[in-house]
């Protein structure tokens, strides 16, 4: 193990205030979230997957615990826990440590501690306008730190979702592509469920059930999942309700004479996803698609339009910027933009800043509603040896 | 003096009646040494093992470090106490006894919920209505992790169960459940049902070797002996 959380600590620091300095000058105000997390918020909000992870462990009055493995989340706990109102606007920076467990083993590129600098903007209901924001000021402060040589990759969530719809994808059968968009492999089997078979979960299911569903009347619907299970004499056992089985089996039962998602719409949804390459070209790919499986696109392409000018209008240079619509698939608490800058010393497989919109965060942080959130992260260890590497 | 081969044996309970059976039926007796309530002991006719009588968690901790040379003990134990069970042990033979199955169990009541994919397909709406992923109870994390990454699936929890996790469900405090099970009797008691799909690990006994143990090739022949007579 190493016996330093930092090896050139002063360099660090100093580079830390000029980024810090950066974000205070546009308004954010500098936080220290807890290093010491409860883990449930963290399990709750990003799943199992975090232990594999993150250092998870339990202290002597039996709480589960962990090391905060980004700065996020802890910031969405702050802002929840100063305002009884979340959707109140607030601008926060931070810089401070983040850890990581390295299941391959700690190096350069992946430490187990290192220091994340960034920003976080909650409550700001003119998205494209604080996404680009968000980006500009990232952009600002690698800059000033001695960034030159990078390129950004972007993903939109929101813009997937918006293809489905496009695509004439049912509200139910969009919800099921949505959920499977973070594993690809499930992803293209719902796809092709759809397509080839869609009642294939149906017909694991009695028909005296389904048929008895009515996806018209939630209560007839739940009396007759209840009494299917009397019948049968099946307890209702635990914390899912009637009402969240009978919601699923109705969707199920709706899939029984469902004509099959129509190929020209799959094939719409598999060659968006395969969409990649420079920003402004993307735009115009996408359209070609949805111009070509004659459809209207929605406010989406717009929405994408807009945030590109505007990033442009800051004077981020565009050429840089490439889009791919499977970007961010690993990264599941977001939930509409993503960004990525990276740096040709560390590639994209370790990139020096990143972030989005995770408008569902602060729910997890414990607040009643979603609130507008975006924000990004600068890896200021990885920054630091970027800079250094491009003089020598 | 030549090393002994250590063999590792459960301490007590029904596990240490069945090895010493297992063991009578090969013709082979294993008997305590000195005091009555010790923890050592020797086989009649195999002078050169040495038995430690352990208890069954740390047999699979003491195979991992290598510190016995042989340990009898369930695969499930195994397994959940290392992730790289196949290059740190060798399972030599199994036992016939101590069966146990390491299943996957959700409530009865979940008529859509028959494989791992629809757990899958429910964990987004449940999100939705409970603002947290379904919770696991077990207490074989690592097992739990590992079968359910295998399958791509990561939306749910685990929390940790050290007993009667078959309640965990009733009483609000788990969404379904990692346990064992060897009739499904007591899950159904529960009003649990097994996924078709929801068998994690068919479990018995093992006659187990230790390959970070200091082994010598007399050390290894008396292994191969050993193993042979338990294999009747």
């Amino acid at each position: 193990m190493t016996a330093e959380t930092a090896l050139r600590f002063e360099a660090l620091e100093a580079q830390a205030q000029k980024l810090m300095s950066v974000f205070t000058k546009a308004g954010h105000e500098a936080v220290a979230p807890s290093v010491i997390q409860p883990a449930d918020v963290f399990l709750d909000a990003i799943g199992e997957a975090l232990r594999a992870r993150t250092y998870v462990f339990t202290d002597p009055d039996g709480a589960e615990l962990c090391l905060r493995p980004d700065l996020t989340l802890p910031t969405c706990r702050l802002h929840v826990a100063r305002h009884a109102d979340p959707a109140i606007k607030a601008r926060y920076c931070y810089n401070g440590s983040a850890f990581r467990f390295q299941p391959q083993g700690a190096d350069e590129a992946h430490p187990r501690e290192f220091r994340q600098a960034g920003i976080e903007r909650f409550g700001e209901s003119e998205r494209e306008t604080a996404e680009a924001a968000a980006i500009t000021l990232i952009m600002e402060a690698l800059r000033g730190a001695g960034l030159n040589d990078w390129t950004m990759r972007i993903g939109d969530h929101g813009m997937f979702r918006s293809v489905l719809t496009a695509a004439g994808v049912p509200e139910r059968w969009r919800r099921r592509l949505a959920d499977a968009f973070w594993a690809p492999e499930r992803f293209h089997a719902e796809l092709k469920q759809l397509t080839r078979a869609p009642d294939a979960n149906a017909r694991k299911l009695p028909r005296e059930l389904l048929t008895a569903l009515d996806p018209g009347d939630t209560e007839a619907s739940e009396a007759a999942v209840g009494a299917y299970l009397d019948a049968h004499a099946i307890e209702l056992t635990g914390t899912r309700t009637l009402a969240e089985m009978t919601g699923h089996l109705i969707d199920v039962a709706r899939d029984i004479d469902a004509a099959p998602l129509p190929a020209a719409a799959a094939s719409l949804i598999e060659s968006y996803v395969a969409v990649s390459g420079p920003a402004r070209a993307c735009g115009e790919t996408i359209a070609g698609l949805l111009k070509g499986a004659g459809v209207s696109a929605g406010p989406a392409l717009d929405i994408y339009d807009k945030r590109l000018a505007q990033l442009a209008n800051a004077g981020l240079d565009l050429s840089r910027v490439t889009f791919a619509a499977e970007f961010g698939r690993n990264l599941e608490y977001y939930t509409g933009l993503v960004f990525e800058v990276i740096s040709p010393l560390f590639g994209p497989a370790s990139p020096i800043a990143g972030g989005g919109r995770y408008d569902s965060l602060l729910r997890s942080a414990g607040a009643a509603i979603d609130v507008p959130a975006v924000g990004g992260a600068i890896h200021t260890e990885r920054l630091l040896k970027a800079v250094k590497e491009a003089r020598a | 003096m030549s090393a002994k081969l250590t063999l590792a044996i459960p301490s007590k309970g029904r596990l240490m009646e069945q090895v010493t059976e297992v063991f009578a039926k090969a013709g082979l007796v294993v008997k305590k040494v000195g005091h009555a309530r010790g923890y050592r002991g020797e086989i009649e006719g195999l002078p050169g093992v040495d038995v430690a009588y352990v208890s069954s968690s740390e047999i699979a901790a003491a195979l991992k470090a290598g510190s016995v040379h042989l340990g009898i003990t369930g695969e499930d134990l195994v397994r959940e106490s290392m992730s790289d069970a196949d290059t740190r042990v060798t399972f030599l033979r199994p036992l016939g006894f101590g069966f146990a199955d390491v299943v996957v169990a959700v409530p009865a009541c979940w008529i859509d919920v028959t494989t791992v994919a629809d757990l899958e397909a429910i964990s987004g709406a449940f999100r939705r209505a409970h603002g947290r992923w379904p919770r696991a109870a077990t207490k074989y994390k690592n097992l739990t992790r590992r079968f359910f990454a295998a399958h791509g699936f990561g939306d749910y929890r685990i929390v940790e169960s050290l007993g009667a996790t078959e309640g965990t469900p009733a009483a609000g405090t788990a969404e379904f459940i990692v346990d064992i099970t060897t009739t499904g009797e007591t899950l159904r008691a529960n009003g649990l049902r097994i996924l078709d799909d929801g068998v994690i690990l068919k479990s018995q006994a093992h006659l187990i070797a230790a390959n970070l143990a200091p082994w010598t090739p007399q050390l290894a022949k008396l292994r191969d002996d050993l193993a042979k007579r338990l294999a009747g």
